[in-house]
């Protein structure tokens, strides 16, 4: 369990969310998802499966399939821990855009990148990403815990988003995976509605 | 509280019933933004541009919305958050005076006035207000874009610009540039497409895409001397000043289109989940998000040189609106973005309004209280 992980981020990281996600998928049956529809690689999409377009999703290489009536399946906390961890090489991978792009920005004659509440928001995502790397290692048994860590990620996502300005916005920028990574859980974690 | 005069409360139910309409064609736009044609006509889009038009120019006066929907900052927020409850998207799509319609409302010449509101009296004429650069964006006042003097007579823009909505099919807009290098410099002109050395591109957006975000690229582009805005204003009111009106009236209206999309999720929940007990905390944070607009929409319209009411508003609403985007798909269970495509919409579009009218962290710098005799952000 630590190893694929710890796999999956680097996978995640290096490797984009389409691989990340390919590693994360490993063994589970992918029309089976906990509600109706199921991401995948758009390279995994089995022959037949109707497949809902997306365009931020596509481009990510990541297909959105729906599934007829289905028995979700098993092992989905362990996934949902896989998964939070190529979110993870996501997110480290968007503060490194942001930490970039601040750095050669100014503002009133002063590096973006100094400004106490930039560095706030970038100590914030840090710390929270850690602590939530810890949280895999040692509750990504937990539903709970880990159903709490994507939404984490969904908020820490947009925190560092924001400040790419509008270079965040642009679907060709760097916020895109983190966005497309946030539909991949909205398809794989299961939660009761509400 | 802010308490709704009848007029306003009637405006308020006439935009409610419009943004059914607006609904409706919601997820074209957001999927064919350049595609309007089978919009712009339409009874909606048609009254919005009329009633966004002041009213000495405009050709009829038979908008659904009356007098009152551009009156008064409490009257343009009252109506933008049932429209964008509607959509929000197609709100940006629209033709007419938008941003612009405001700068150049503050910085033109009566005939300045005229020759824009002209111009985009056919109801297919889309403005756009150029301020953004690539590297300058909250700090507008370091602009690179230059009017360089033209021996020829007047001046020749250079430069570029980026992130401005409408602009690859702009007719008319306000570019922003300088003239020198002090903050006073900074100047508007009045650019009617097409134009010599005028190049505009689509971005490709994440979401409010019914926006048409461009980058613009100006080559010697020439401004003629009646082209420049506020050449009949003191020094001090040209440029940046007239700039930072219109923001500060934005500001309030942005923060309305992002209470409307908030608004949207939850009733898109309740209308999924009817007698669901979990609605109540989202339904109360909204209504007091909305309370408190109206009453910073009222004080701007008794101050409206008041910067730190709007940043208020606008720095609570657009994170509300964003955590009840989340907190719709997670109301609506695993599979429902995929499932609720205008769900899924409007978790894209509820980002735009962090970028637009000052950023969150720039509008902590206006709220933030300061020592006494040092200034606030810009
Ligand atoms: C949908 C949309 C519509 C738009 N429409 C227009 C338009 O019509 N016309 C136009 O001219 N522009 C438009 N813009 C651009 C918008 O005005 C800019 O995105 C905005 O001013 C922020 O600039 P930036 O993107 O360069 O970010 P930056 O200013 O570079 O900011 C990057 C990050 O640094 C933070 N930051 C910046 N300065 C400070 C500081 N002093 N202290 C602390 N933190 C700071 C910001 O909060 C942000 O998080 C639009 C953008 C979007 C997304």
């Amino acid at each position: 369990m630590l190893d694929a992980i710890a796999e999956c981020e680097k996978a995640g990281y290096a490797d984009g969310l389409a691989a990340g996600l390919a590693q994360a998928l490993t063994g589970v049956d992918v029309l089976c998802p906990p509600g109706p529809v199921a991401a995948v690689p758009a390279a995994a999409v089995p022959a037949g499966a109707a497949v809902i377009g997306h365009r931020l999703a596509d481009l990510e290489g990541i297909s959105l399939v729906r599934c007829a009536d289905h028995e979700p399946a098993r092992g989905l906390t362990a996934l949902g821990a896989r998964l939070g961890a190529v979110r993870l090489g996501i997110t480290g991978l968007l503060i490194e855009r942001a930490v970039e792009h601040l750095s050669g920005r100014t503002a009133g004659g002063e590096a973006t990148i100094r400004k106490q509440l930039v560095a706030g928001t970038l100590a914030d995502a840090l710390t929270a990403t850690e602590s939530l790397r810890q949280r895999l290692l040692v509750a990504g048994h937990v539903a709970v815990a880990v159903t709490d860590l994507h939404d984490r990620l969904n908020a820490i996502d947009w925190e560092v988003a924001k400040l790419l300005g509008a270079s965040g916005y642009l679907a060709c920028g760097p916020a895109r995976g983190a966005y497309v990574a946030r539909l991949i859980a909205n398809c794989w974690i299961a939660r009761e509605a509400g | 509280m802010t308490e709704l005069e009848p007029a306003l409360r009637e405006l308020r139910s006439t935009c409610r019933e419009v943004a059914v309409d607006l609904r409706s064609r919601a997820l074209a736009v957001d999927a064919r933004p350049l595609e309007m044609a089978a919009h712009l006509d339409s009874e909606t889009l048609t009254s919005l541009r009329t009633a966004s038009t002041p009213r000495r120019f405009r050709d009829c006066d038979d908008s659904l919305f009356g007098a009152s929907y551009t009156g008064s900052c409490l009257a343009r927020v009252v109506a933008n958050a049932e429209l964008a409850c509607g959509d929000a998207g197609i709100l940006s799509a629209n033709t007419g005076a938008s941003l612009a319609g405001l700068a150049v409302d503050a910085l033109g010449s009566d005939d300045q006035q005229e020759r824009f509101y002209r111009a985009i009296a056919d109801g297919r004429t889309w403005t756009f207000f150029a301020m953004t650069e690539e590297a300058r964006g909250s700090d507008a006042s370091a602009m690179q874009t230059r009017l360089d003097k033209d021996p020829g007579g007047g001046w020749r823009l250079n430069g570029a610009k980026r992130y401005v909505a409408n602009a690859v099919r702009g007719g008319i807009g306000v570019v922003f540039a300088r003239t020198g290098p002090s903050a006073l410099t900074i100047r508007a002109a009045l650019v009617q497409l097409p134009a010599a050395g005028f190049d505009a591109h689509l971005l490709d957006m994440i979401g409010l895409r019914g926006a048409c975000i461009s980058g613009l690229a100006f080559d010697g582009v020439r401004i003629l001397p009646d082209e420049l805005l506020g050449s009949h204003l003191p020094a001090s009111r040209r440029g940046m000043w007239g700039a930072g009106r219109v923001f500060n009236v934005m500001r309030a209206q942005i923060a309305a289109q992002a209470l409307g999309v908030g608004f949207a999720a939850w009733g898109y929940v309740r209308e999924q989940r009817p007698g669901w007990s979990g609605l109540d905390l989202m339904s109360a944070r909204l209504a007091a998000a909305r309370a408190l607009l109206y009453d910073v929409a009222a004080t701007i319209d008794g101050s409206p040189g008041d910067r730190r009411s709007p940043s208020i508003a606008k720095l609570h609403v657009t994170d509300l609106a964003v955590q009840a985007t989340r907190w719709a798909e997670y109301a609506l269970g695993p599979g429902s973005l995929a499932e609720h495509p205008l769900l899924e919409k409007w978790c894209r579009d509820v980002f735009a309004f962090e970028f637009m009218d000052g950023t969150s962290n720039i509008l902590r710098l206006n709220i933030a209280p300061v020592p006494a005799r040092q200034g606030l952000a810009s």
